[in-house]
């Protein structure tokens, strides 16, 4: 097992020099696999961790032909068990069973792609590991927990040759690469961009921590074998190691926080569309409901950013106790019109400005867009109408995603594998727009405006 | 013309009657078809630009099917409702609720064809009758007068029934 990756000294980056914020993303994934023999050539997977995320994972490709699931592995015997069993009921066969993700790299020596879905601190461990054992590698994100860490993935991409897609499903997702591609690009509804707007608002219920029954879980020494220990010197108990196994999202050896686990998916859109990285982030965080967890409860962080069109500013807050407000997406607000975009349907909507100057309808009657019920009228009672602007009209994206939003991720993986298609989100394209995330904590901590330079961005 | 009709008043009253039977004969047979008529959903692509989109996106797209499959004779919310009167009996409701598309069915037929056009505006008459008893327990006044309005076109049928014609079976 490789030793785990080292926390990144901030210092280490704020002394040296070159700004880097206006740095343009290059253009999309260039690595692209080996062509197989077939298109109907049968992939051998293997699956490092089996817990909730992998779960989501694999309900996401069940319905996806063409592959054999050869492999499972986790550290906690009931989790691979419900795997091989979940394969068993669904497929016919059982896959081989490991508790260590390197003896199953070493034995499983024709796997094709394995998928890593483990806690934040042994993604680069685990995906490093599968790359040099010649596997082509879909890692849940956030790459890692340390700058560090995600940075030594892409070397060992580039390394090995083999393909690292990272688990930013959006990017695949056909209603964001429709929204970026025809209606901001192409059709530039909404005018120049002037700010961004995003949120995910999760009540208190669904943040709690995770419990099950004692006797499943792994043993004393299992746990600090892999690491849970990691962080403190104080001499844990087993009832605080299980804990820190479980939620292991609360502890900031391991993971990142909220931030880091719900906001990832949303800066990274807030990067990928504007096809910059941020100059700037400032934020604040607080423990003011879960007092005990290391990691923020709540964070607001903003990103300044200049673009071609001018500066942006982005606002992003991830709330663990509060669900209401809209619960998660990105709302790109401009001149002419807002397109505010969420996984979920529900919480997507666009709004075309009174004074905008394209004919929206037009795009409708072209299928660009589908026209919904207009917003409420100003001029009521309690309106001002000297503070108030003309209430913009609303539309909705013309159609949706009809599979589970991994789905699509996960097929462009597969598809690349089989040399068909480039990833959408190679481990190096991933990183230009994960590194700002990475300084959202230090700037809430330490209560300054973290300018990036070259030091703090670099791939 | 002038074999059929001897004068042109003559003509007026069975173009009136055969309108009145027409009218009525449709309502029947379409009302008891529509009984038959559910919608299968299923996923298109989006058209933009009148050619499908090549990002994935999809809509619903609902198509308009008949069979046994998707009959309901007593729309499902009426349905519920009259379950819980207790002038209607559970298992009268639930003859009822099969009988009513294929009698509709049946007596529009009957009335389209001219097969015992009097009995058959009868039966009709009777049918929406039994309907207009559901509906004042329900307190559906608009329901009723609809109702009433159809009960007063077949009353006028049957006052103006010897001005039809071209009947498949002439009596009753």
């Amino acid at each position: 097992m490789k030793k785990m990756q080292s926390t990144i000294r901030r210092r280490d980056f704020l002394e040296t020099g070159a700004l880097v914020g206006g740095l343009v993303f290059a253009a999309p994934a260039i690595l692209k696999a080996q062509v197989r023999n077939s298109p109907s050539d049968e992939l051998r997977i293997g699956f490092i961790g089996c817990g909730k995320q992998h779960e989501v994972l694999f309900n996401a490709m069940q319905n996806i032909q063409g592959l054999h699931y050869t492999a499972a592995c986790d550290i906690m015997k009931n989790r691979v068990g419900a795997t091989a069993s979940r394969i068993k009921s669904r497929f016919g066969y059982m896959p081989n069973r490991y508790l260590d993700a390197e003896e199953m790299l070493s034995k499983e020596k024709d796997l094709d792609a394995v998928f890593v879905a483990t806690p934040d601190f042994w993604h680069a461990p685990h995906t490093i590991m599968a790359l040099e054992a010649g596997c082509h590698v879909y890692c849940e994100k956030m790459m890692s927990n340390t700058l560090e860490g995600a940075r030594s993935m892409v070397k060992a991409m580039d390394a090995s040759g083999k393909l690292c897609q990272i688990g930013h499903q959006r990017r695949s997702n056909p209603r964001y690469r429709f929204t970026l591609n025809e209606l901001i690009r192409k059709e530039q509804l909404c005018g120049q961009i002037i700010n961004i707007n995003g949120q995910w608002n999760r009540a208190v219920g669904s943040s709690q921590d995770i419990s099950v029954k004692p006797s499943i879980l792994p043993d004393e020494q299992t746990l600090l074998k892999y690491g849970f220990g990691a962080g403190t010197s104080a001499k844990l108990s087993l009832d605080q190691l299980r804990q820190r196994f479980l939620n292991w999202r609360t502890y900031k050896a391991l993971s990142g926080g909220p931030i880091s686990d719900l906001g990832a998916h949303q800066i990274d859109v807030f990067n990928w569309f504007l096809g910059v990285q941020p100059k700037s982030v400032m934020a604040s965080g607080g423990r003011d409901y879960f007092r005990d967890r290391e990691h923020f409860d709540n964070v607001m962080c903003v990103f300044e950013y200049d673009t071609p069109q001018g500066g942006v500013r982005a606002f992003y807050q991830v709330l663990t106790t509060t669900s209401a407000g809209g619960g998660y997406y990105e709302s790109f607000m401009g001149t002419e019109g807002t397109i505010e975009i969420s996984e979920r349907s529900a919480f997507t909507n666009l709004y075309r400005e009174s004074g905008a100057v394209k004919d929206w309808d037009a795009l409708v009657r072209r299928g660009l867009l589908r026209k919904t019920a207009a917003v409420s009228a100003t001029g009521e009672s309690d309106a001002i109408r000297a503070y108030e602007s003309a209430p913009p009209d609303r539309y909705d994206l013309p159609g949706d995603l009809n599979k589970p939003p991994h789905q699509p991720h996960i097929e462009n993986f597969l598809a690349a594998v089989r040399g068909q298609e480039k990833l959408t989100c190679d481990a190096r394209h991933a990183l230009e727009s994960e590194a700002p995330i990475y300084w959202v904590n230090p700037a809430a901590e330490n209560r300054e405006i973290i300018h990036f330079t070259n030091a703090h961005l670099q791939v | 013309m002038k074999k059929l009709f001897s004068n042109p008043d003559e003509l007026a009253a069975f173009l009136g009657f055969l309108s009145l039977r027409l009218w009525l004969a449709l309502r029947a047979f379409m009302t008891g078809i529509e009984k038959f008529a559910g919608g299968v959903s299923g996923q298109a692509p989006v058209l933009i630009d009148g050619t499908p989109n090549t990002y994935g996106l999809t809509a619903e797209q609902t198509t308009k099917v008949y069979g046994w499959a998707h009959y309901h004779g007593v729309p499902e919310a009426l349905y519920n409702q009259f379950e819980a009167e207790p002038l209607i009996p559970g298992f009268l409701l639930k003859a009822y609720d099969l009988a009513i598309g294929p009698l509709l069915i049946l007596l529009g037929l009957t009335l389209l064809l001219g097969i015992a056009t009097r009995i058959s505006l009868f039966a009709m008459a009777l049918l929406y009758t039994s309907l207009t008893f559901g509906l004042i327990l329900l307190k559906q006044d608009a329901g009723i007068a609809w109702m009433g309005v159809h009960i007063a076109l077949i009353a006028l049928a049957l006052f103006q029934s010897r001005h039809n014609r071209f009947e498949l079976l002439r009596n009753w």
